[in-house]
């Protein structure tokens, strides 16, 4: 009961969190990129609820604004890695044999590699803009979704109620989305939720090196990537509230994706 | 049997080595605009005909890709990784005045990883129940939340800019004697930020290990016949280590990724934050040099973590499939 309780609350802030920066526009009291000369560094106060950074732009607005453009980067990024991961894992799984074992090997050697690596490595030599970063994320990001697809595919696929589907003809198409995926649907979840919280944090530290997304464009890892500086002059606002925030998100996506991974939770809440 | 298992793990080492390395160059090579003209960076406009044509020789950007990959591969193979564009020193050099500060951190980071996780999962994982037990789920839960260069930013406000008592950046004092003092006092706060962020995910792992073999049957046996509980706990801990080892494996790789940002952050002169400043600075040949390595790290790593369950896990000696 308590950690039903635990559970709403994390839904609770997530959901606080998705709206806020969905209505980022109207809820901003000043505009993201609205600079002023005369109030830079200014710290929390009444007009500057966080306080403005070096170019003396409201931070609590750049906060609102730049969590916008970092879950939808995450969002696409994980939209895009959940496709290739299926499509991947449903052909090794489903195929099996020599398909299974070459894909395979392929995956456990991609896996080897920090995606950070290959990450930057295609930051560096194809300028990009936010939805190219999304892309290049969705792209690195698909391999433990490949794997646990696939898992789940061989595991249904010797189940009584496919083989039965496959002696009355039921069609291949219909085995694969009607019988295999549907009955994915749980783990792919938990394992997509992971997945967005690793894409935020892909985001950040990207941009935290200051080669993510344009520094033009505000996002909680470009806040982050000026307030290194900003720290050492004793600004430690413009550092805070951006850590704060995806520190928060990632924490309840955590804690929901732990739940659910709990099998038992997850019989009783059908 | 020995020999011909190291042999096929050391086999598939060299293949990711050869898809990683595969991977950068053709990725590289997708680059737009001239790759001459990148190599001039931000003064491309004053590269004459004569510049670019000496630079095209220098690194055979006329010929195919094909091509450029196997002669790249050929002249590593031996050894050169050719020379950095914006330093105009060999690469080589370059990597081995790095490698010893990355090689440091990372083996202070997961000794105190692995032994802390050991520690904290075993206690956890042993007293089903006890506030250990429960404690230990939020708090990895937590930690690794954490983007683990943020919680560096708030050391180096705290320990650096507000009571002064660590350095903020850097491996080493400039013009200070460079000895082992100076060097512990710069390696703290990176070394801390990583092991924090990492050390529970682990502890965790092994402490729901533990509870899984605890509750097997063989343990409830050895209890009901009197063994002692001292050697039955080395027991599950032993059992409980080989899946522990394998998610070792498995996370390694993105540890040695979180080990690059910490080290752009701290400014600690390694590997990590050689490649992050070669991909600003968009310089190909330490680029790939900088990534040929870390892989192989990476891959010596994996490596001795295979040793070591092969050491601890009849199964694979019998011949098993992990």
């Amino acid at each position: 009961m308590r950690s039903r309780k635990a559970l709403l609350f994390w839904y609770i802030i997530l959901g606080l969190i998705v709206f806020l920066t969905l209505f980022s526009s109207v809820l901003a009291p000043f505009g993201p990129n609205e600079m002023s000369m005369d109030e830079v560094y200014l710290a929390p106060s009444g007009d500057h609820w966080l306080g403005t950074d070096h170019l003396g732009r409201d931070v609590l607005s750049r906060l609102l604004v730049g969590g916008k453009v970092t879950l939808t980067v995450a969002s696409i990024s994980v939209l895009l890695s959940l496709i290739i991961g299926i499509v991947y894992g449903g052909i090794s799984g489903y195929f099996g044999g020599v398909i299974d074992a070459v894909m395979m090997r392929l995956l456990e050697a991609l896996i080897t590699i920090p995606s950070l690596i290959i990450i930057l490595v295609l930051q560096a030599f194809t300028q990009g803009s936010m939805w190219h970063m999304a892309l290049i994320i969705g792209l690195t990001g698909w391999l433990v979704t490949a794997r646990i697809v696939r898992s789940e595919f061989i595991r249904l696929k010797d189940a009584e109620f496919v083989k039965m589907a496959k002696m009355f003809g039921t069609p291949i198409w219909k085995i694969l989305f009607g019988h295999l995926l549907r009955n994915s649907i749980p783990a792919i979840f938990v394992i997509t939720l992971f997945n967005f919280a690793g894409a935020i944090f892909m985001e950040v530290s990207l941009s935290f090196l200051g080669i993510g997304i344009p520094p033009a464009i505000p996002s909680w890892g470009n806040m982050l990537y000026y307030a290194q500086n900003d720290i050492l002059i004793g600004a430690w606002w413009i550092a805070l509230f951006p850590g704060i925030m995806i520190f928060m998100t990632i924490l309840a996506i955590n804690f929901i994706g732990e739940a659910w991974k709990n099998p038992t939770w997850r019989r009783l809440n059908d | 049997m020995t020999v011909k298992w190291v042999g096929k793990r050391m086999v598939m080492g060299i293949i990711v080595l050869i898809i990683v390395s595969f991977l950068s160059f053709f990725i590289m090579q997708l680059a737009p605009g001239d790759p001459a003209a990148a190599f001039y960076g931000g003064n491309a406009q004053t590269l004459t005909a004569a510049e670019k044509e000496r630079i095209t020789r220098a690194y055979a950007l006329d010929r195919p890709v094909a091509q450029q990959y196997v002669a790249w591969l050929g002249e590593t193979v031996k050894g050169n990784l050719g020379t950095s564009y914006k330093e105009g020193r060999p690469v080589s050099e370059i990597i081995m005045e790095r490698l010893p500060n990355t090689l440091l951190l990372v083996s202070v980071c997961l000794f105190f990883i692995i032994i802390g996780s050991i520690w904290l999962g075993t206690v956890a994982g042993m007293k089903a129940g006890s506030i250990w037990d429960k404690g230990l789920s939020t708090f990895s839960i937590a930690t690794s939340s954490i983007p683990a260069f943020w919680l560096g930013m708030l050391f180096i406000y705290f320990f650096a800019v507000s009571l002064g008592i660590l350095p903020s950046s850097g491996s080493s004092d400039i013009g200070g004697d460079g000895g082992l003092g100076d060097k512990i006092r710069h390696l703290i706060m990176p070394a801390s930020v990583l092991i924090l962020t990492h050390v529970g995910i682990y502890a965790r792992f092994l402490q729901e290990s533990i509870k899984k073999e605890n509750s097997k049957y063989y343990v409830k046996v050895a209890r009901a016949n009197g063994v002692m509980e001292r050697t039955i706990q080395m027991g599950i801990l032993r059992n409980a280590s080989i899946p522990y080892l394998n998610y070792i494996a498995m996370t390694i790789p993105s540890f040695f990724g979180g080990s690059i940002i910490v080290e752009s952050l701290f400014a600690w002169s390694g590997l990590g934050q050689l490649t992050v400043k070669a991909v600003v600075t968009k310089d190909f040949p330490l680029l790939m040099g900088s990534i040929m390595v870390t892989g192989v790290i990476v891959v010596v790593s994996l490596l001795i973590i295979d040793l070591i369950m092969y050491a601890m896990d009849p199964k694979l000696r019998k011949g098993g499939i992990r």
